[in-house]
This record gives C-alpha cells, sequence and structure tokens, in this order.
C-alpha cells in the first residue's frame, strides 16, 4: 500500500495534466497555422520591430499569444486560491464564487463606475478588492455561528450571492447603457490588447505563490481538529486570516484584470484531489496547472467557434456553464452531512406562550396594508393618501392580488423547506426550481424576439418541470438527503447565473427587459392571472397545513421519523414535488429573486410560532405582507419609474438577514 | 400658487403681455389640432415622431434619451412614463393616450397597454430587412399614424436631399470606413449590414470596412483584435464608457491599429445606434464634419 498511494498519485494528475496539454498545443497550432498560412516560428512570433507590420502579425503579437499567457496565468491563480479557500475552510466546494468574492468585485465595479469613475481609473483591482473582501467576511458571519461547516458556507455564500447580485440588477435596470462594459467584463472575456495584463498578473501571482509556499507547512496542520493545531503552537486564527487574505488578494486581481471567471477555482482543485493529490503540496501543483490548462483550452475552443458567431461567448460564462455540470457530478462524491449538525432548528428559538393570538394580531394588521397598498400613492398629478376611483384601482389591485398570492406561495414553500432540511438558510432559490424557469426564459426571451406573456409563462413551467425532474432524478438515490438536495439547487442556480451573464455580455438591446424580469416585477399581472395565482395559493396553504405532522417530525431527522412510523423518503418527496410547483407558481409572477421565502419563515419563528401549523400560518401572513408592501414601495419612491417588487423584498430581504446574523 | 411671493408678482404682467400673443398662436394651433395623441416606449419612434412635429404625450426614459438620443429634443410638455419595459400604467392612464406606439422590442406588453388605448407596433429592424426602404416605410407610416403625412414627406425628402448633398461635398474617393462604439477597453460594437449607420453609408458612397456577420440590430459585439487585418478608417462613436479613453492611450494593440499616415481614428459625437431617419441624417452630418475637419 504505502509504496502504491504515492504512486498513483502522481501517476493520475500528470496523465490528465499531459493529456490537456495536449489539446492545448494542437489547438494552439491549428489556430497558428490556420491565421499566418504556415507552419514558420518565424511568422508565428512576429517581430514588431521592423517596418511594416501586417495586421495579422499585430492580431497576433498583441492579441493572440498575450490571451493565451493570460489565460494561463489566470487559471493558475484562481486555482491557487480555490486550494486555499478549500484547505483552510475544510470545504472542498469553497472557491471564489461560491464563497461570494466574484459577485462582490461585480458590485463594488459596478457602483465606483456609476458613483465615483475616479476610483476606477486610479485602481480597479483595489475596487475589486474591496467588494470581494466584504462580501466573503458577510459570507463568515452569516456562517460563523455553525462552526463554517462546508454546507453553511456555500449556502450562505448563496445567499450572499443572490443579494449582491439584486443590488447588481437594481444598478444595472437604471444604468443599462453605461454599464454595458461591465456586463461584458462579468462575463469574463479574456481578449487582450498588449501585454499589460499578463505583465500586470506575473509579478503578482509569483508573489502569492511564494506567500504561499511559505503558509504551506502550517496549512497542513489545518487538517487537525483545532485543539492538536494549538496544541502544536500555531496562531489558527492568523494563518487562516493570512491565507484567506491571500486567496482574495489572487482572486481580486485576476478578476479585475480579465473579468469574473467562474468555476475554474472550484473545478481544478477537485479534479486535482480526485484524481489522487492528496498532500496538500501536490494538490497546489496539480490545481495550478490543471487550472491553467483547463481555461487555456476552453478560450481556445471559444476564440475556434467565435468566428462563426456575430456575437461573442465570453470564456468565463463558458467556465461557468461547464462547472455547473462538474459540480453535480461532484455534490454525491462528497461526505457532507456528517459535519452539519441541525441543532439551529431544534433550539435557540424563542417559543409563544400563546402562538394562536400572535397570528390574530398579524391577520387583523393585513386589511391595513391591503389599504395602503390599495388607496395611496402617486397620481400622476401628486401624491394622494385615498383615491377611491376604479381607474387607479384597476391598475392596483391585480398587482396587489398577485404581490400577495406570489409572498404566500415562496413563505410557504420557504417553509417547507426549512422544516425538511432543518436548515434555516434554505429557501426557494436555494432549490434551483426558480434557476430553472429563468434559464428557461432567458433563451426564450433570446432566441424568439416577439415571444407573448402566455408564450413565456409556458416556457417557464417548462424549466420548472426541468429542475424538478433534474432534482429528483439526481437525489433518487439518497432518498432525497436535504444537504443534497440544496447543493444541487447550488449547482443549478451557478447555470442560471452563467446564462444571465451570457446574454447579458452579448449586448442585446433588449437587456433591459430581460433584467426588468429577472429582478421580479408583479408589472406583467392582468387581474385573470393575479386571480388564478390567489387561488392557486390558497390550495397549496391547505394541502401545506395537511402535510403539517409530516413536517413537525421531519426536523428531527430521518431515525426519530422512522420511529414514529412516517415513510422518510416518499414524505420527502411529496414535499419537495408541492414546494417545487408553488415555488414554480410564484416565480412566474414575481421572477427568480427575492428572498421572501428565507425571510418569511425565519421571521415566523422569531416571533416563536415554532409548531408546525402555526409557522407556516404565520409565514404565510408575513410573505404576505411584506411582499405587498415591496411591491407598492416600488411604485412609489422613483415614480414614475418602478422598481421591481422581487428586487425591494431582495433589499429588504438582505437587510433583515444582516440584522438577525446572531441567529444563525 | 396663490400664496406666490410679492416679487414675483410684479413680473406678472409684463411676461402675460409678452405671452399672450405667443399663447394664442399656440392655443389657435392646438385647437385646430386633431391628430392623435401618442404614447411610446421606444427612443426611434419618439425621435421620428418629434421630428414630423407629432402630438407626442408620453416618453419612456425621459433622461436615457436625452443623453443616448439627445436631439431633436423632448418637447416639454411630453410626460416620463418610466422604465421602458415597465412604463409605468397609472401614469400612463392617467395621461390618457389616443395611440400607443411600440417596437418589436417591448412587444411583449402590447396586451398590456391595449387596456389603456390601441397599441401598433412599428418594426424597423430585422434580419434581412433593407434598411434605408424601412426607414422611409416607418417614418411614412408614423406620419400617416400620427397624421402628419407632409411632415414626414417632408422629413424623408430632406433628410434624403441632404444625404446627396453630403455625399458631393466628401472628398472624392472616401476610404472605407469601421463604425465602432466602444463598450469597454477591449471590446467594440462594430456596425454592419442591417443596421442604421451602414444605409446611411451605403448612400453616401462609402464602403462599409466591416463585412462579417451582425445581429438583427446591425451590430457585432467584438474584441478589439477582430478589427486589424480589415481595410477602413476607424470611426469611433462617442461617448467612451469611464475610463476607455486613458486606457486606449496605453494599449499597445490600439496604438498599432491606429497608427500611421491617415489612421488615427476619426470621432463622432454621440448618436443614436438604432435610431431613424432624425439620427441617420445627424450621422451623415457628423461624418462629413469628421472628414472635413481631417
Amino acid at each position: 500500500m504505502r509504496t502504491e498511494v504515492p504512486a498513483r498519485s502522481v501517476a493520475a494528475p500528470l496523465g490528465v495534466t499531459a493529456g490537456l496539454f495536449a489539446v492545448l498545443v494542437g489547438l494552439a497550432v491549428w489556430q497558428l497555422q490556420q491565421q499566418t498560412g504556415g507552419f514558420a516560428w518565424s511568422s508565428w512570433w512576429p517581430d514588431l520591430g521592423g517596418a511594416s507590420v501586417s495586421a495579422a502579425d499585430l492580431a497576433l503579437a498583441l492579441g493572440w499569444w498575450p490571451r493565451l499567457i493570460t489565460a494561463l496565468i489566470a487559471g493558475a491563480g484562481l486555482a491557487l486560491a480555490g486550494v486555499l479557500m478549500q484547505q483552510v475552510l475544510r470545504n472542498p466546494l469553497a472557491s471564489p464564487t461560491t464563497l461570494g468574492v466574484a459577485g462582490g468585485a461585480n458590485l463594488a465595479l459596478m457602483a465606483a463606475t456609476l458613483f465615483a469613475p475616479a476610483l476606477m481609473g486610479w485602481g480597479a483591482e483595489w475596487v475589486a478588492l474591496a467588494g470581494g473582501g466584504l462580501a466573503m467576511g458577510l459570507v463568515f458571519l452569516l456562517s460563523w455561528r455553525r462552526g463554517l461547516a462546508p454546507l453553511v458556507v456555500v449556502l450562505a455564500g448563496l445567499v450572499v450571492n443572490l443579494y449582491l447580485g439584486a443590488l447588481a440588477m437594481a444598478l444595472l435596470l437604471f444604468n443599462q447603457e453605461t454599464l454595458q462594459g461591465l456586463l461584458i467584463w462579468g462575463a469574463g472575456s479574456l481578449a487582450q490588447d498588449g501585454w499589460h495584463d499578463a505583465a500586470f498578473l506575473l509579478p503578482r501571482l509569483a508573489i502569492a505563490l511564494v506567500i504561499a509556499w511559505l503558509l504551506l507547512r502550517p496549512l497542513r496542520l489545518l487538517e487537525l481538529d483545532d485543539a492538536s493545531g494549538r496544541a502544536l503552537g500555531v496562531n489558527l486564527a492568523f494563518l487562516r486570516l493570512a491565507a484567506l487574505g491571500l486567496a482574495v488578494f489572487l482572486t481580486a486581481v485576476t478578476v479585475s484584470v480579465v473579468g469574473l471567471i467562474g468555476f475554474i477555482g472550484l473545478a481544478a482543485p477537485n479534479i486535482a484531489r480526485l484524481l489522487g493529490a492528496h498532500r496538500l503540496a501536490s494538490r497546489v501543483v496539480w490545481s495550478m496547472l490543471i487550472g491553467a490548462l483547463l481555461l487555456a483550452v476552453t478560450d481556445l475552443s471559444l476564440q475556434h467557434l467565435a468566428a462563426w458567431l456575430p456575437t461573442m461567448i465570453p470564456t468565463g460564462a463558458m467556465t461557468a456553464a461547464l462547472g455547473a455540470p462538474l459540480l453535480l457530478w461532484l455534490i454525491p462524491r462528497l461526505r457532507l452531512s456528517s459535519r452539519t449538525p441541525p441543532e439551529t432548528m431544534t433550539s435557540g428559538w424563542p417559543r409563544a406562550e400563546r402562538p394562536a393570538r400572535r397570528l390574530l394580531v398579524m391577520a387583523l394588521l393585513m386589511p391595513l396594508v391591503v389599504a395602503v397598498s390599495l388607496l395611496s400613492g402617486h397620481l400622476a398629478d401628486g401624491w394622494s393618501w385615498v383615491s377611491g376611483a376604479w381607474t387607479v384601482w384597476e391598475w392596483r389591485l391585480p398587482r396587489l392580488l398577485a404581490a400577495a398570492g406570489a409572498g404566500l406561495l415562496l413563505a410557504v414553500a420557504g417553509t417547507l423547506l426549512q422544516r425538511l432540511s432543518g436548515n434555516p438558510m434554505a429557501s426557494p432559490e436555494v432549490l434551483g426550481i426558480s434557476g430553472g424557469v429563468s434559464i428557461f426564459l432567458l433563451l426564450g426571451i433570446v432566441w424568439m424576439p416577439a415571444a407573448s406573456t402566455s408564450m413565456l409563462a409556458a416556457l417557464g413551467v417548462g424549466g420548472a418541470l426541468a429542475a424538478l425532474a433534474l432534482l429528483i432524478v439526481l437525489n433518487r438515490r439518497s432518498g432525497f438527503l436535504p444537504e443534497r438536495l440544496l447543493l444541487t439547487g447550488v449547482a443549478i442556480m451557478a447555470l442560471a447565473e452563467a446564462v444571465r451573464a451570457l446574454v447579458l455580455a452579448g449586448s442585446d438591446p433588449r437587456g433591459q427587459q430581460i433584467v426588468a424580469w429577472l429582478s421580479g416585477s408583479t408589472y406583467y399581472v392582468g387581474l385573470e392571472q393575479a386571480l388564478l395565482i390567489v387561488a392557486l395559493a390558497g390550495v397549496a396553504l391547505v394541502v401545506a397545513l395537511l402535510l403539517s405532522r409530516w413536517l413537525e417530525i421531519f426536523p428531527l431527522g430521518a431515525a426519530v421519523s422512522r420511529a414514529v412510523g412516517v415513510r422518510v423518503t416518499g414524505g420527502r418527496l411529496a414535499v419537495l414535488v408541492l414546494a417545487a410547483v408553488m415555488t414554480a407558481a410564484a416565480t412566474l409572477v414575481i421572477g427568480p429573486l427575492s428572498f421572501i421565502g428565507l425571510l418569511a419563515p425565519h421571521m415566523a419563528r422569531l416571533l416563536g410560532l415554532s409548531r408546525a401549523r402555526d409557522h407556516l400560518l404565520g409565514a404565510a401572513l408575513i410573505g404576505m405582507g411584506l411582499m405587498v408592501l415591496a411591491d407598492w414601495i416600488g411604485r412609489q419612491i422613483l415614480f414614475p419609474h418602478e422598481i421591481p417588487a422581487g428586487l425591494v423584498a431582495s433589499l429588504i430581504g438582505g437587510t433583515y438577514f444582516l440584522w438577525a446574523l446572531r441567529r444563525f | 400658487m396663490r400664496s406666490s411671493p410679492t416679487g414675483r408678482r410684479r413680473w406678472r404682467w409684463p411676461l402675460a403681455v409678452w405671452l399672450l400673443p405667443l399663447l394664442m398662436a399656440a392655443l389657435s394651433v392646438r385647437a385646430a389640432d386633431t391628430a392623435p395623441r401618442i404614447a411610446t416606449l421606444d427612443w426611434t419612434v419618439a425621435e421620428t415622431l418629434i421630428a414630423i412635429d407629432a402630438r407626442l404625450v408620453g416618453l419612456a426614459q425621459l433622461d436615457g434619451y436625452a443623453s443616448w438620443v439627445a436631439r431633436p429634443a423632448v418637447p416639454g410638455a411630453v410626460r416620463d412614463l418610466g422604465l421602458r419595459a415597465q412604463p409605468n400604467l397609472e401614469q400612463l392612464a392617467a395621461i390618457a393616450p389616443d395611440r400607443i406606439a411600440l417596437s418589436p422590442l417591448f412587444a411583449n406588453l402590447e396586451g398590456r397597454l391595449s387596456t389603456v388605448a390601441p397599441v401598433e407596433v412599428f418594426e424597423l429592424y430585422g434580419p434581412g430587412v433593407d434598411t434605408w426602404p424601412a426607414l422611409r416605410r416607418v417614418t411614412r407610416e408614423l406620419g400617416e399614424y400620427a397624421h402628419r403625412q407632409g411632415q414626414a414627406e417632408a422629413l424623408i425628402r430632406r433628410t434624403e436631399d441632404r444625404l446627396e448633398e453630403i455625399a458631393d461635398r466628401l472628398p472624392d474617393k472616401p476610404p472605407a470606413v469601421i463604425v465602432v462604439q466602444f463598450m469597454d477597453e477591449r471590446h467594440v460594437r462594430v456596425f454592419g449590414k442591417n443596421g442604421l449607420y451602414h444605409a446611411v453609408l451605403e448612400r453616401l458612397g462609402i464602403d462599409n470596412g466591416w463585412t462579417g456577420a451582425t445581429n438583427r440590430w446591425g451590430f457585432a459585439l467584438v474584441g478589439l483584435e477582430a478589427l486589424a487585418g480589415l481595410d477602413g478608417r476607424i470611426v469611433v462613436v462617442k461617448p467612451y464608457p469611464v475610463g476607455v479613453e486613458r486606457a486606449l492611450s496605453k494599449s499597445a494593440f490600439w496604438q498599432r491599429l491606429t497608427h500611421g499616415a491617415n489612421r488615427d481614428p476619426l470621432e463622432l459625437e454621440p448618436v443614436w445606434s438604432f435610431g431613424g431617419l432624425p439620427s441617420a441624417g445627424r450621422f451623415a452630418e457628423q461624418l462629413l464634419g469628421a472628414f472635413n475637419a481631417d
């Protein structure tokens, strides 16, 4: 055994790396031959010092070659960042994308472009660094109480990504034209116009590598538990901070130059590990090689394709799209469940003496919310507190109903999922149903330029069903283990984000329509659809209430459930399908974003509604009220411009999240 | 109004005397004007309507129009409808236009908006559309739609005559041009077949250096390297995004690409790239100006 293990751990990564390298060289030679029409090195590496330089030489020397080299450096850098994060957090799913660093950098750059353009000239990489660092800090704050358990970190990362994405959407909705360039950046294009990027990246990667090498020995101790590490005299906090800081620095430097490149930081280290590189040092080496080659090969292949298409396909979004299936494949190979204690759902929450009275108070508050949203608001000639004319109600009533229905659906779906998984961070967004809907709708909007609303709705239902089918197929074998389900959702969401980046980067004039739908508005709902949604919401609530016995028992774990005679797999599937249908209906109305499904169940718990029936009813009331209010606020503050309800709800929800951090 | 300060009251009479003839003239025109009151979401439709003096009452995203289309300027009485993708329905209903004009871009709103007023969709850009005849057709259609046939014909004639004049005044053998707009320092929209600029270039007898594929709006999003090896003078339509001018001054590729006799790029003030006849005319004027200044 002893002699075999190291032998394998070198042979397998070596083989894969050599294979990738061969593909890279093959593609490169092919492209060089096509561009220069021959096999002469002198024409492959043109000398720009001469008097007459042809345009083709120029494109080769200042475009093609720097692009190849930059891709290699960027890939290596992101892979190194991924290894460091995974090592420090003992989490195979940690990466610049999953920890929110990329999303934070994106938002920071957008905000700087709009509000402080001088900063962008001074140093975009520092803006990206600040944004990325803050976002990762937020993820840690969210998952701190649960000991940075891998699944919790990934979920917190997803939530932070969604929140920052909502903010970015708000900026985008009103400044589409100005931010067009950043959309390309956000999709990660590696196009080059000289050697300055490679020259910028290389020394920084070298420095980071030296520091990483110095940290290597102490970092290995992190594989032990904390107590043994401390016993060996290592300052663990400092070590973690230094390694994570280094990883964030690498990510920020790389993305500020080449844009958001998804999943290389996640994929490369995991491939290396699965190929048998177990020791940290060998993981660093192989990950960097594999990351560099993966990115360069993807990029060269896309350059081949680009010649045939009127729009470019940015490399970063493409790696993200390829990374999603990889993540799906990876999930069953991870051992996760043993590390997540399901304690938060059963302890530490307040418990109301008389929950019925609290529910009654909430129910009595509803008419107030409804009245404000129906009666008050901006009219064309000014603010009016009470306007009773049908000509005004005609527009407000469908939106009020749609918001209430969608809010209820999301809140109940969120409650179902949180009770099913025993995880307070589970929500419909996390399940990936809304991701499936948005993938289908985005592609529909792009490929069918004059699609009607009902066609889009049909597409949306198709997307929800596809996502649900994927969830069921991939999770049947594990008996719908909650952790697996949520991770499948994370992967679908990642794919949805990649599709979004691709579509938006295409600089399509329809961008605003896409952004408007993505940010979730009740705008497109007519009265009949609104009534339909409300009816659906009512039925779903009743069905959910009928399931409340199961929901009482599921949080206690599979063993307890079986002991009291509940069929766990069947029960989980039923709850899952119900939640998925509810999410799909709500997503069609209100778009894929909104934290209502996360927020409402959570607030209901905080109000002491701990029994499943009370929890469901409380969350439903809160969800309705919040969504109606969000819709109303969004229509008032920038009148006549409307901020979509989903965005307002996300912003309120995200803020509440930060306030409620101590709960997690 | 009742509590207006005395300082202002002093101005009332002179102002009224001065304004009265103007007001009367306006009223006499308006009173006779039975043309439909039109609201639109589309900036291209809007610029054409304004150019033919139609009764435009509502337009989406006025501030966006002001910074991306700019001219012809929006008359003061036009109300803002909010975002183009989500015009404010309450506002729209309060304005109560007689007709709503859309482009296929917002055709999915047709059902919603038709509860306020009849909706008509005007299609200008699309795959395989011959742009100049389409510009003429849409202008005529809008003229009829707005009861401004005469003005529409005049706009077509005026623009085409002016373009001919410009073609005569251009250098004898104008070089081919490559029209681009920067998205960031390494990516441009390059305009070709199916697009407004291409149609104008054709009428001016100037070759378009970009012969590659374009999307349904007549542009392709490409990296700068795609411009190498193309034959033609680069024409940059401003504005440059934040920081791009500075980055370009440091870009080895851009410096080489635009280095040499008659290779430095021509710069044009912002023009709406997906516009109608007014934008076409402005683009031609600016191109002539840039060639003359060169």
